[in-house]
């Protein structure tokens, strides 16, 4: 894992809804251009936490550093940070062009350089053909892919993603982790990407952490997380194996 | 065959009301009127009836319950989607749409007559809008949805204010809903007989205030072509609703 | 779930001075009043009126008259709007059918009760046919349900006004509640025709409905412009009866206006607490 001074620094983030702890003293680090997958059941806070460093909700405790600068009280849009919620969210009355445009256009920024972003994004997105059309003419896989060219057109400084590719199918599903990771790399992206997919948290990050029930684990590099027994990637690991031994072949007598 | 008497049956009220409105003698036991006359209507349409000033009045007051009513909806209904204690104000936002207006009107009579609003307009207005109100927040609550909610947070993480996310998102959604909204409270103004009648005090003579008297002074024929201009409204705005909604979906 | 905004008091504050302040208001005020604790001709706190309307004929009349009525309207329009939806069905999903059934719903309750008039009393439209055909001699002979004791007329104008809103509505839980699919499944279970119909598309449609029948419930029961036209000096139903006593010249009947009005609020608010039970609201947190 890289040494590099943080880019993103977590301390003892907490929030609580009534009586109940819904994230209870979060810490961890992310570096420059990284993806930090978070894996995690549902219900676990996993959503809890992105609003948070959304700044959608506002922490009882703890604080949020940005190259060393405190954005705790930051206000949603003089953050930097955008959220991406499961569903692609497309606004349904803009046509695809014009929802990848529109934070751009929220900008006040020229018209010609609108237009040469803007196909520049749906170019690298494979989406140059479907400008025109309205969002609900797109794929499920579509629409996500609209949605991330909507929020890294406006380069944040941290892209967060809860759950994207849960509602697509499995070979969809795949396609789009790969899609991430080169479109992350292109614009030199650091993320959160929050999944209950232990693959696809894997494929997807570059470090690992996990939440359980509002506790959040950091692990000091992919190595360490595939090592912990708390992981699951053993059990899985085990699984595979035992196919190959043949123990669930044909040969089992049943 | 059934489905030719149900035909029948929804639109032969309408027939008997055109006809009654331009109904000369009609004794009984004859099943249609002996001579038809249409002075009736061609004094409406020149002013010279009294049921014109009626007609002027009922539309003024029922536009301005409409406009107030879907616009204060609107916006009370975010506050109420967005409340931890949602369930109890949308119970209460259903009390004065379920009570009997007059009932209702009864017991605040007095506040009107403190405050000098009764047998003005402006005192039937507030009547009317207290139920349109009513109607418009039970209206506009299952808009302000979770889909809407994250549309907002949507656009300030990418940097957008408040006022951004109205005007380039949740107003552009909302232009069906508000369409629908204003005809629905327009009616329930333009129906509106009792609580006109008790606000107004007999002084703010709307249509259906008309109704009652051509009807009273056993008037069949005037109470026709007041019933007749009542209808219109509901008629040409249940048209253009589904034209519209036609349109935009 | 989002951070607040400036909506939040301006809605919540319009949402008080609209709704909770005059509904809070006038009940308080007709408590008040009710008791004698306020008003043109308050001796003190007493509880005379109270004995008085819990004592008084035409009061206990005209509640049963309302029920009455009320339970009629709901039951009439149930028993015929659910045969009309089954059988109007497809006639409905589509063609010119659904248009011309949803003309009505345009007639306000005023207009109904003058075409009532017109049709159902003495010397109306449909004594003439009797006339004419020789069932009747004239125009005393007719049965007219207008100003009738038992208010026919009155429930007859509420049932035709509700009844093409139910048949849609029953028309679209068939659809939205799968009651084919369960129907076929009845029937994979060994349930007749008739079976599969009063057992199990009857009871999903009725209890599906059963939040707009009490609605309905409740505005035939505050009915007033229809009743006002149709209805008899004694009894009168409800709102007629609060209204004539609080607008009589008599001052000392309208304590007893209040105390009815007071009566009906809760009634009401009881029912619509009942429809509230359980129904969700929105999303939860």
């Amino acid at each position: 894992m890289t040494t590099a001074a943080s880019f993103l620094d977590v301390q003892g983030l907490s929030k609580s809804f009534g009586a109940e702890k819904v994230l209870e003293d979060a810490t961890f680090r992310l570096a420059e251009r990284q993806t930090l997958s978070v894996l995690g059941r549902s219900g676990c806070g996993k959503t809890t936490l992105l609003k948070l460093l959304a700044g959608l909700h506002e922490p009882d405790g703890g604080s949020i550093l940005r190259r060393g600068a405190d954005i705790t009280r930051v206000p949603v849009e003089r953050r930097d940070v955008v959220y991406l919620y499961q569903e692609p969210l497309l606004f349904p009355h803009l046509s695809v062009f014009d929802n990848v445009a529109f934070g751009l256009r929220l900008r006040h920024v020229e018209a010609d350089r609108v237009q040469k972003d803007v196909t520049h994004m749906l170019e690298s997105l494979d989406l140059l053909d479907q400008g025109d059309k309205a969002p609900h003419q797109l794929s499920g896989g579509q629409r996500q892919r609209v949605s991330f060219g909507r929020a890294l057109i406006v380069s944040p400084s941290l892209l967060l993603l809860d759950e994207p590719f849960s509602s697509l199918d499995a070979e969809t599903r795949t396609q789009m982790q790969v899609l991430f990771k080169r479109v992350a790399a292109l614009y030199a992206i650091t993320a959160i990407f929050v999944t209950h997919d232990l693959k696809e948290a894997l494929i997807v990050g570059d470090a690992m952490a996990t939440i359980r029930s509002g506790r959040l684990t950091a692990y000091g590099s992919k190595q360490a997380f595939v090592d912990d027994p708390e992981s699951g990637v053993g059990s899985e690991v085990d699984f595979w194996e035992s196919l190959k031994g043949g123990r669930y072949g044909n040969d089992q007598p049943v | 065959m059934l489905a030719t008497v149900v035909a029948g049956l929804s639109v032969l009220p309408f027939l008997v009301l055109a006809l009654l409105s331009v109904a000369g003698p009609w004794e009984f036991p004859d099943l249609l009127p002996t001579r038809l006359r249409f002075d009736r209507w061609t004094a409406v349409l020149s002013g010279d009836s009294a049921l014109a000033p009626c007609l002027g009045l009922s539309l003024l007051v029922s536009t301005i319950v409409a406009l107030l009513a879907t616009s204060a909806g609107f916006v009370t209904a975010r506050a109420v989607a967005d409340h931890p204690r949602r369930r109890l104000l949308m119970l209460l936002a259903y009390l004065p749409f379920a009570a009997s207006p007059v009932i209702l009107g009864v017991c605040l009579l007095y506040v009107y007559i403190r405050l000098g609003l009764v047998a003005t307009v402006a005192g039937v207005v507030l009547s009317h809008t207290i139920f349109a109100y009513a109607f418009a927040v039970v209206f506009w609550v299952p808009f302000w949805n979770p889909e809407k909610l994250a549309y907002e947070d949507l656009v300030r993480t990418l940097g957008g204010t408040r006022g951004h996310a109205y005007r380039h998102v949740i107003l552009p959604l909302s232009k069906e809903p508000v369409l629908v909204c204003f005809l629905q409270t327009f009616l329930i103004s333009w129906f509106q007989y009792g609580l006109t009648l008790l606000v107004g005090g007999g002084k703010v003579d709307t249509l259906p205030l008309r109704v009652y008297a051509y009807v009273g002074e056993a008037n069949l024929g005037y109470a026709a072509v007041a019933s007749s201009l009542l209808l219109l409204p509901p008629l040409v705005l249940s048209w253009l609703n589904r034209r519209v909604i036609g349109r935009l979906a | 779930m989002s951070s607040r905004s400036s909506f939040e008091p301006i809605g919540l504050g319009l949402f008080l001075l609209l709704t909770v302040f005059p509904v809070a208001a006038s009940l308080l005020y007709a408590a008040l009043y009710g008791v004698g604790a306020v008003g043109l001709l308050s001796h003190g706190v007493t509880l005379d009126h109270w004995r008085r309307v819990a004592t008084s004929r035409e009061v206990w009349a005209s509640v049963a008259l309302s029920l009455y009525v009320a339970t009629a309207v709901v039951a009439l329009t149930a028993l015929l709007a659910l045969p009309l939806a089954l059988a109007l069905r497809t006639r409905l999903e589509s063609g010119f059918l659904p248009y011309i059934l949803a003309l009505p719903l345009a007639m306000p309750g005023t207009v109904a009760a003058v075409l009532a008039l017109q049709l159902l009393s003495g010397a109306g439209l449909l004594s003439r046919l009797a006339f004419r055909v020789g069932l009747t001699d004239g125009v005393s002979a007719f049965p007219s349900p207008v100003h009738d004791v038992a208010l026919l007329g009155v429930v007859a104008v509420h049932t035709a006004l509700a009844l093409p809103f139910f048949v849609f509505l029953f028309v679209n839980f068939y659809t939205s509640e799968r009651v084919d699919a369960f129907r076929t499944l009845a029937g994979c279970l060994g349930a007749s025709r008739v079976q599969g119909l009063l057992r199990v598309a009857l009871p999903i449609l009725l209890r599906r409905a059963a939040p707009s029948l009490t609605l309905l419930f409740v505005v035939a029961l505050g009915s007033f412009e229809v009743p006002l036209l149709l209805g008899r000096q004694t009894p009168q139903m409800l709102s007629v009866l609060t209204y004539r006593k609080y607008s009589l010249f008599d001052v000392a009947q309208k304590p007893e206006a209040y105390i009815l009005a007071l009566g009906y609020a809760v009634l009401v608010l009881g029912l619509v607490a009942m429809v509230f039970r359980g129904k969700r609201f929105g999303h939860e947190v």
